[in-house]
């Protein structure tokens, strides 16, 4: 709040020193990034390693600019992005449900919690074997594991987060006449929602995992782990380099900025930080 | 006004489950349509549990509690509740949070608006009608909460120590206000508090209840003229009454407590 309000009244001048002590703040922060880039840069440059081997941070830059302009490299994102937002959605929706569901009842929740823990212990790329015999070496089967990916961290924190709804919320709303889908509506699934977008952070970033492990191993349709198996098999090490750059870029830039900031909006709504 | 009583409690007892002694014993009261009567006592003595069967939260083990001539099997039906710790929904915002019984309840969005706005004048909490929980002091959480109780239009009101997280200032302007809130909506009031000037300033009658397990020790009447002021003599010299009393309660406790330890030692 203090921050958008700062904004709003700031100057031109104390914007610009705004943004001069946040770029500073930038700089004391990454300077292992740079450094580590620097040494990249020193030991390409002097020829001690193997350019097949470790390519210089500018031809990691140039082959990342050609793959965008020639290989349409921003299909492949974009192919890739598609099925993230869909697997996860699904695996979101899906989990949520049966989340609520395994909260309400007894009978699901000793029949069904278990086994849905347990399903958690097995990395979720195990499966893509199984997923590529039920619908075939495609885009399907890499859609399926991101929802199923998802699905398993979002039911278990959407239970989990049922049980510690306050009891004394729980009551007054029933004391107010709450009850049944009115209930589960205006109250349950709101009171749950923090934990709710700290469970989509995580499934995202399991979704995002199993994603790019499962187009690695399916090349059929576009997408990123697609160019990148592909580098590796004609041995362009620069093109793999520019992949995962973009890969990194993808996850900091969904995780940190879109979530993180979510995160901090509703606990800041729901009065989890900074109340009182 | 018929003379059926507002509440009727009868004998109604409770233990809870994997406990060894009960929270209550049987206990019998009435509150006459309109009253004030407030239970006292100490912590731990059932005081929340007798509330939370008449507010048809919980069940008793035996015994009955009627609600305007009809027996209690749930929450609603004339009764609203407030709660030690207010216990708002963070996620609304003051306005919606005391309309949230109304939406429970499928009363009309017009009716809904104007009822509401009614209940946070009374309580003055207009200007904070837009504001989430979180951005209100204690007292005014609390006074939301009153609200929400209040725009059930309850013919029975049950608060559960509500000014206990109170500073001492924010108390006594509240009790005033609750006075004020009562004499103009007339509702009969179960108020539970551990503050005995609070329970003599506010009540017409005022049960003291002795723990371990809990009983009402005693009864007192109060029919001292309203509004009342909080420095009435008469109203300190009752406190200091039902004090010894409740002292005397408590030395029993512990004495019986010992005698219990000696008992089981042999
Ligand atoms: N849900 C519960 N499960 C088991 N025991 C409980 C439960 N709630 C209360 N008790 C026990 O029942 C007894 C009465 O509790 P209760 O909350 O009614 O007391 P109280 O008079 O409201 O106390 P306080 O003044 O501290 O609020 C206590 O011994 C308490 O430990
Ligand atoms: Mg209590």
């Amino acid at each position: 709040m203090s921050t958008t309000a700062g904004k709003d009244r700031g100057t031109a001048a104390t914007v610009s020193r705004g943004i001069g002590t946040a770029m500073l703040a930038l700089l004391r922060k990454s300077w292992f990034v740079i450094a580590l880039l620097l040494l990249w840069w020193i030991v390409t440059a002097a020829g001690w390693v193997d350019p097949y081997k470790l390519p210089s941070p500018g031809d990691v830059l140039g082959t990342l600019g050609t793959l965008f302009t020639e290989r349409a490299l921003l299909t492949d994102l974009g192919a890739t992005l598609l099925r993230l937002v869909e697997g996860w959605a699904i695996g979101v929706v899906a989990g949520v449900v049966l989340g609520l569901a395994t909260g309400r009842s007894r009978f699901l929740e000793e029949g069904i919690r278990p086994v849905i823990a347990g399903l958690q212990a097995v990395p979720t790329i195990a499966f893509l074997p199984l997923a590529i015999l039920w619908f075939g070496f495609n885009g399907t089967a890499v859609l399926a594991i991101v929802a199923f990916g998802t699905f398993k961290p979002m039911a278990l924190a959407t239970y989990g987060a049922m049980h510690q709804i306050s009891p004394t919320l729980l009551m007054a709303g029933e004391a107010l006449g709450a009850k049944g889908f009115f209930m589960q509506r205006t109250l349950i699934f709101p009171a749950i929602v923090p934990s709710l977008v700290t469970g989509l952070k995580m499934g995202w970033s399991f979704a995002w995992r199993a994603l790019m492990a499962a187009e690695i191993v399916v090349t059929g349709a576009a997408g990123l782990g697609g160019v990148l198996e592909l580098g590796r098999e004609i041995g362009a090490i620069d093109v793999v380099m520019a992949v995962i750059l973009v890969i990194l870029v993808v996850g900091i830039v969904t995780e940190q900025l879109f979530f993180t900031r979510l995160e901090r909006w509703v606990n800041r709504r729901w009065g989890l930080v900074g109340a009182r | 006004m018929s003379d059926q009583p507002a509440l009727r409690v009868v004998d109604a007892c409770k233990t809870y489950e994997r406990s060894e002694h009960a929270a209550l014993l049987p206990t019998s009261f009435e509150v006459a349509r309109g009253e004030f009567v407030s239970l006292v006592g100490p912590s731990g003595c059932g005081k929340s549990t007798l509330l939370g069967m008449i507010a048809g939260l919980l069940a008793p083990d035996s015994g009955t509690v009627e609600a305007l001539g009809k027996p209690v099997t749930g929450p609603g039906e004339g009764r609203a509740i407030v709660f030690q710790d207010a216990a708002l929904f963070p996620w609304l915002s003051v306005f919606h949070n005391v309309e949230y019984g109304l939406r429970a309840h499928k009363v009309p969005k017009a009716e809904r608006r104007e009822r509401v706005e009614n209940a946070l004048g009374l309580v003055r909490l207009d200007h904070v009608a837009d504001k989430h929980p979180y951005e209100l002091s204690g007292g005014m959480r609390q006074r939301a909460s009153i609200a929400r109780a209040l725009v059930m239009q309850p013919e029975i009101l049950l608060m559960d120590e509500p000014f206990s997280a109170l500073d001492a200032q924010t108390r006594t302007i509240l009790q005033d206000e609750l006075q004020r809130i009562w004499i103009e909506t007339q509702p009969a009031v179960v108020f539970v508090t551990h503050n005995l000037i609070e329970a003599a300033f506010l009540s017409d009658t005022v049960h003291l209840l002795s723990s371990g397990p809990g009983r009402i020790v005693k009864t007192y009447d109060i029919d001292i003229t309203r509004p009342r002021d909080e420095a009435d003599p008469a109203l300190l010299e009752l406190r200091h009454d039902m004090l010894d009393r409740l002292r005397a309660e408590v030395d029993d406790d512990v004495e019986r407590r010992a005698q219990a330890a000696e008992v089981s030692a042999l």
